[in-house]
């Protein structure tokens, strides 16, 4: 027997957590944007969509975070530390390729130093993804080693039923399974048979990549000038990546007080490597495109182990020319041996 | 023959003869209605090269970044009638010499590309002159026309919710053919004139000055509605721009090579309606 929750049972639970004390929050479409945001109602969701435009990224590792309040008079300097609140919160309805990507940069953030601004998000939040139930031509989980399926990431996995009528809830961490407490009573023990997953076909071969990268003759290889031509240099793939994590520290205010923030910041951009000097190490769009392939498929895999993509094809899907990760991988995997 | 192949084989003559170093046109995408800019070097590669009606991007803003142009050789870019607008808009603010750019001249009608014979950006000054008046197409009018009876609170709540989703991507700035400042005014950091910050003041500070500093330069190709990523209506700044530059001013973005930028210039019988 398993554990089954209906669609029709689904806003009882919302109720069920909110008087438990969490924020609910699932992909919705508000001002013609498809994004996660807080809810109260199953019916403000947008769960039939392959995935919303921007990732749960946005809500552990903020746009702009406020780090320090500073006042500077004659005798001092006054600081107020502004950490994040503890609020407990349900990510309801959550792709795979997302919640693996917060699993993808919980080293980054805990590695020499724990990341207050990360980890109180991840810690007070559970993470509820359902496991998809359709692919477009950009998703590429298959391609790096995960699966429409995966719990990667994930506190509690929904498998969306055959027949439509809600999911089957299987719990993978304890904060999962304690979420289930409060709903017990709402979910039914039934054997029914779950909808079959999206074959998705893998896109490249990423031990091939993978080993051509780590390559050092690679580096000077003249593809990344043929593969990043029409690259415009934006940040929207950055930006709309679930594990890309680089940020910009900037003091905001005048002189005598004022805001330090932490804001996103993009190897794309040309001014990530501007030097005080005017000098710029990557002062081309392709030495600023091999930096963000080698960054996720190279140096990240080399230091931590895993690479900093989960497949979920934004990068390509949403890129104003048409590029992103997934062709410059797969003109890696088609190099002659 | 289609216009697809006539203009593969003029961009293999243009390439074979040497008279232009490069064809920059449109190419197969990831999907089937994608295309994508690609870059021509020989004229074996020429098949590359596709013509259809999902060809939209204004492809001149590839001419000026990273000194394509700065060896004096020429360009072959496929252009609409907006592209060729970009062309004397640069050309008339001094970043590039329209004799290097070898126009591939096209329009979509009917879900058709159809030729444009001019080679040069001067032989489209009727076609030009032709579009001064056209208006926007029904859909763009109705939604002009619905944030045009707002009140200014109803207005400003619009234009707040639609900023608070930026994020600073630029792809709108990288994207547009104007916006070829090699160091942006939001980049500038000695000192930082504009916070970094993607905060719901720092996008609107972000939006308004790119909003001013395409006033009148603007060719309403769509290139940064398009690329934004998070779908912020950027063609209804853009278009009311551009109608206040030709209603205040008489001035219509990129009608010769030569046409003074609007808010560069000062005439003495200029209207003085926005003083207050
Ligand atoms: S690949 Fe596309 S989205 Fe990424 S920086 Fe280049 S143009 Fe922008
Ligand atoms: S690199 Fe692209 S496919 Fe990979 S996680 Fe980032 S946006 Fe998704
Ligand atoms: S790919 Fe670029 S922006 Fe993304 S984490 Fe790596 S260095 Fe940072
Ligand atoms: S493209 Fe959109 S999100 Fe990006 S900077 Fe421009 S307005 Fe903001």
């Amino acid at each position: 027997m398993t554990r089954i929750l209906l669609n029709s049972r689904l806003d009882e639970c919302l109720g069920a957590w909110r008087s438990a004390g969490f924020s609910v929050f699932a992909p919705v479409k508000r001002a013609e944007l498809t994004r996660f945001d807080e809810v109260q109602k199953a019916a403000e969701m947008s769960l039939d969509i392959v995935m919303p435009e921007r990732t749960i990224k946005d809500h552990f590792f903020l746009q702009t975070e406020p780090l320090i309040k500073y006042t500077i008079t004659k005798q001092q300097i006054d600081t107020e530390e502004m950490v994040p609140p503890e609020r407990k919160r349900v990510f309801f309805g959550v792709r795979p390729c997302d919640a693996s990507g917060l699993d993808i940069d919980d080293p980054l953030f805990g590695w020499d130093y724990k990341d207050d601004y990360w980890f109180k998000r991840r810690d007070n939040s559970v993470i509820v993804t359902i496991a998809c139930a359709k692919a477009d031509d950009f998703c590429m989980c298959t391609s790096v080693g995960l699966a429409p399926d995966t719990a990667k990431g994930s506190d509690l996995m929904l498998h969306p039923l055959k027949d439509g009528r809600g999911w089957l809830v299987v719990p993978h961490t304890d904060r999962g399974k304690a979420l289930l407490e409060p709903v017990a009573g709402m979910l039914q023990e039934e054997a029914a048979e779950t909808a079959p997953v999206p074959s998705i076909p893998a896109k490249f071969d990423l031990e091939r990549v993978t080993a051509w990268l780590a390559s050092p003759e690679s580096f000077e290889s003249p593809l990344w000038r043929e593969v990043s031509q029409r690259c415009i240099g934006c940040g929207s793939c950055t930006f709309l990546c679930p594990t890309c994590h680089c940020f910009d520290i900037q003091d905001e205010g005048d002189t005598y007080s004022g805001i330090r923030r932490k804001n996103w910041d993009s190897c794309s951009f040309a001014m990530f490597t501007m030097h005080t000097s005017g000098h710029n190490p990557r002062n081309t769009q392709s030495t600023r495109w091999r930096q963000r392939i080698m960054h996720k498929f190279n140096y990240y895999r080399g230091k931590f182990g895993v690479n900093s993509c989960s497949g979920c094809g934004r990068c390509t899907r949403q890129c104003p020319v048409d590029m992103g990760i997934t062709e410059t991988l797969q003109e890696i995997s088609n190099l002659p041996k | 023959m289609g216009l697809q192949e006539q203009y593969r084989k003029e961009a293999a003559e243009l390439l074979s003869s040497g008279e232009v170093k490069l064809v920059i046109g449109y190419g197969e995408g990831t999907t089937a209605d994608r295309r994508r800019p690609v870059f021509v070097r020989s004229a074996e590669l020429v098949s590359r090269l596709v013509l259809d009606a999902s060809g939209v991007a204004n492809l001149s803003a590839y001419l000026v970044p990273e000194g394509l142009l700065s060896d004096g050789k020429k360009v072959a870019v496929f252009l609409k009638p907006d592209g060729v607008r970009s062309i004397n808009i640069l050309a008339a603010e001094a970043q590039l010499d329209p004799g290097q750019v070898v126009i591939l001249g096209f329009d979509i009608e009917g879900g058709q590309p159809t030729p444009l014979p001019g080679r040069k950006a001067s032989d489209y000054a009727p076609l030009i002159e032709s579009l001064k008046g056209s208006g926007l197409s029904p859909e763009l009018q109705a939604e002009a026309d619905r944030l045009e009876q707002m009140g200014a609170a109803e207005r400003f709540e619009y234009w707040k919710e639609q900023f608070s989703k930026c994020i600073k991507c630029y792809a709108c700035r990288q994207v547009c053919p104007m916006c070829y400042c090699r160091r942006c005014i939001v980049d500038v950091n000695q000192p930082q004139w504009i916070n970094t910050s993607s905060h719901t003041l720092g996008n609107f500070e972000w939006n308004i000055i790119r909003a001013f500093h395409l006033a009148g330069r603007c060719v309403a190709c769509g290139g940064c509605d398009r690329s934004c990523p998070v779908n912020i209506p950027l063609r209804l700044i853009n278009h009311r721009m551009a109608k206040e530059a030709l209603d205040t001013f008489g001035h219509y973005a990129g009608e010769s090579a030569d046409q003074k930028p609007v808010l560069a210039t000062f005439r003495q019988d200029d209207p003085e309606t926005f003083i207050l």
